[in-house]
C-alpha cells in the first residue's frame, strides 16, 4: 500500500514538472510574439515621423532630392514586410537612409536651428533608441526560447506545443561592424 | 547562429547576485529558527504561540508601506509627477528603458533638490514610480541619465520593493520577539519555569546569547541584502542598455559630488541610487549601498569585455 502511494506521488510530481516545462515553452513563445510586435510598434512610430521630417528638410534644402527620395523609397518598401528577416532588412535600409539624410542636414545651419527640426530630431533619436532596444529585447527573448527548445526537459514538449526555435532579428548595419571611420 | 549582441557576462553576474541575496534571505530564516529554538528552550513549547503574533504585527507594519509604497514615498520626498509635455527628454529616456526592459511605463517624478540622486519604488511594475532630483537632471548628460534610469528600472524589474519588504518584515518580527522575551526574562522570570523540564544550563545560556545577537544579525543581513540588490540593479541596468560606460560615468559624477539629499530620513535611505546617509565614517557593514568605487570598478570590468 505504501509503495503504491509513493509511486502515485512521484507520478503526480513528474506530471506537474512536465506541465510547468510545457507552459514555460508556450510562455516564452508568446513573449517572443509580444517582443516582435513591440519592434513593429516602434518601426511604425519611426515611419510616421518620416513625412514630417522630409517636409521640414525640403523647406530648407535645394539639392538633396535624391537623399530625400531614398528615405521615402525605403519607408515605402518597409510597409510591405512581414517576416522577421524582411522586416529586419527593411528596418536596416530605413535606418541607413535616415542616417544619410541627417548627415546632409549638417550642411544647412538654418535648418539645424529651426525649432521644428530640433523637436523632430529629439523625437527621431528617442525613436531610434527604442527601435534598437526593442530589437535587443526581442533577441534576448528568442535566445531564452531557443535555449528552452533545445534543452531537456522542455525540449520534449517543443513538438506537441507547436513551439520551435525562432530566428534572431539581425539588421545588416555597416556601422555595427566597427569599420574604421573616416575623419575629416 | 548567435544573437547579435555584445557579449558581457552580465548574466553570470546577475545569477551570482540573485543567488547571494537568496542566501541572505535564507540566513534570516535561520535566525528566526534560532530564536524560536531559544524560545522553546527557555519557555517550553507553549512559548511558540507568540511567534505568529510577532510575525503578524511585523506584517501589518511593513505591508501597508509596501502596498502603498508609490504613494507614501511620493509624499515623503515631495516628488512631483511629470508628463510627456513638461519634460520631454526625461520622459523619452525612461520610456526607452521600458522598451529595453519590456516593462510598462512607470509614473515619472521630479524632486526639488540640488543633490544629484534618483530612486524607484512601487509594489509591482504596474504601480512603479521613478523619481529624479532637479540636481541630477542638471549635472548629468543624456547617456548618464539613461544609465541612472536603467538602474532604477532594474529595481522595478527585480521586484526590490518586495525583497526589502520581506527583509524588513523578518527583521521586524525578530525585533518584536526578542524584545518581548528579554522583558519576560528580566521581569517575569519565575512564573512558567515548570514548563522547562530536564533543562541543561548550556542550552539556557546559548538561548540567551541567541536572543541578544539575533536583532543585530538580522539588521546586518538586511543591510547586506540591500547592498546585493544594488549591485544586482547595476548589472541589470547594463543588460537593459548594453552600455556600462553610461552608468559608470553617472556614478563617477555622484562620487565627485559632495552635496547630499536634504531629507536624511533613514526610512527611505535605501531607495536612492546613492545613499543619502553617507559622509560620516560609517563602515561598509552598516551601509545600504556598496561603496561607489566598488560599483564603478564592476562596471569598468564590464566595459573591458564589450
Amino acid at each position: 500500500m505504501k509503495a503504491v502511494v509513493l509511486v502515485l506521488l512521484i507520478l503526480v510530481v513528474l506530471a506537474l514538472l512536465a506541465v510547468m516545462a510545457r507552459n514555460r515553452l508556450v510562455r516564452l513563445n508568446i513573449s517572443c510574439d509580444e517582443a516582435f510586435s513591440q519592434i513593429e510598434v516602434q518601426l511604425k512610430r519611426r515611419s510616421d515621423l518620416i513625412p514630417n521630417l522630409v517636409e521640414t528638410v525640403k523647406g530648407y534644402t535645394s539639392h538633396e532630392a535624391s537623399t530625400l527620395e531614398a528615405v521615402v523609397a525605403a519607408r515605402a518598401k518597409a510597409t510591405s514586410a512581414t517576416s522577421v528577416q524582411d522586416v529586419a532588412a527593411a528596418d536596416g535600409s530605413v535606418t541607413q537612409a535616415l542616417r544619410g539624410l541627417l548627415a546632409v542636414t549638417e550642411n544647412y545651419p538654418d535648418l539645424k536651428v529651426s525649432a521644428n527640426f530640433l523637436a523632430l530630431q529629439e523625437e527621431l533619436s528617442t525613436t531610434e533608441n527604442k527601435v534598437a532596444f526593442a530589437r535587443q529585447f526581442y533577441n534576448d527573448n528568442v535566445r531564452s526560447l531557443n535555449q528552452a527548445v533545445k534543452t531537456f526537459p522542455s525540449s520534449v514538449f517543443a513538438n506537441s506545443a507547436k513551439v520551435s526555435a525562432r530566428p534572431f532579428y539581425e539588421v545588416d548595419d555597416p556601422q555595427d561592424r566597427k569599420a574604421p571611420t573616416v575623419k575629416f | 547562429m548567435s544573437a547579435p549582441t555584445h557579449n558581457f557576462d552580465f548574466r553570470k553576474l546577475q545569477a551570482g547576485n540573485r543567488r547571494k541575496s537568496g542566501e541572505l534571505l535564507f540566513g534570516m530564516g535561520i535566525i528566526v529558527g534560532a530564536v524560536v529554538w531559544a524560545l522553546m528552550t527557555y519557555f517550553g513549547k507553549s512559548g511558540v504561540a507568540i511567534v505568529p503574533v510577532a510575525i503578524g504585527v511585523a506584517l501589518l507594519s511593513v505591508w501597508g508601506s509596501y502596498w502603498a509604497s508609490d504613494k507614501i514615498v511620493l509624499t515623503m520626498t515631495g516628488a512631483q509627477l511629470i508628463d510627456e509635455a513638461s519634460n520631454k527628454q526625461l520622459y523619452d529616456l525612461v520610456s526607452e528603458i521600458c522598451v529595453a526592459a519590456g516593462l510598462p511605463l512607470p509614473k515619472i517624478a521630479i524632486v526639488e533638490d540640488d543633490a544629484p540622486n534618483a530612486f524607484a519604488t512601487g509594489r509591482d511594475p504596474e504601480h512603479a514610480v521613478i523619481a529624479f532630483t532637479t540636481g541630477i537632471l542638471r549635472v548629468m548628460d543624456r547617456e548618464e541619465l539613461q544609465g541612472v534610469a536603467a538602474h532604477e528600472m532594474s529595481h522595478v524589474a527585480n521586484r526590490d520593493t518586495l525583497v526589502s519588504a520581506i527583509a524588513a518584515t523578518t527583521a521586524g518580527a525578530l525585533a518584536i520577539l526578542t524584545d518581548f522575551l528579554m522583558r519576560i526574562m528580566i521581569f517575569g522570570g519565575g512564573e512558567r519555569r515548570d514548563d522547562r523540564d530536564n533543562q541543561n544550563p548550556v542550552a539556557l545560556i546559548a538561548s540567551i546569547v541567541v536572543l541578544i545577537l539575533a536583532p543585530l544579525a538580522a539588521m546586518l543581513l538586511r543591510l547586506a541584502i540591500s547592498r546585493k540588490r544594488e549591485a544586482l540593479a547595476d548589472v541589470t541596468a547594463v543588460q537593459f542598455t548594453r552600455n556600462p560606460a553610461g552608468l559608470r560615468r553617472a556614478l563617477e559624477v555622484l562620487q565627485e559630488d559632495t552635496t547630499v539629499v536634504k531629507q536624511r530620513s533613514t526610512s527611505v535611505a535605501h531607495i536612492w541610487i546613492e545613499s543619502p546617509l553617507d559622509g560620516s565614517a560609517t563602515s561598509k557593514l552598516f551601509s545600504t549601498h556598496p561603496p561607489l568605487s566598488e560599483r564603478i570598478a564592476v562596471l569598468k570590468a564590464m566595459e573591458g569585455q564589450a
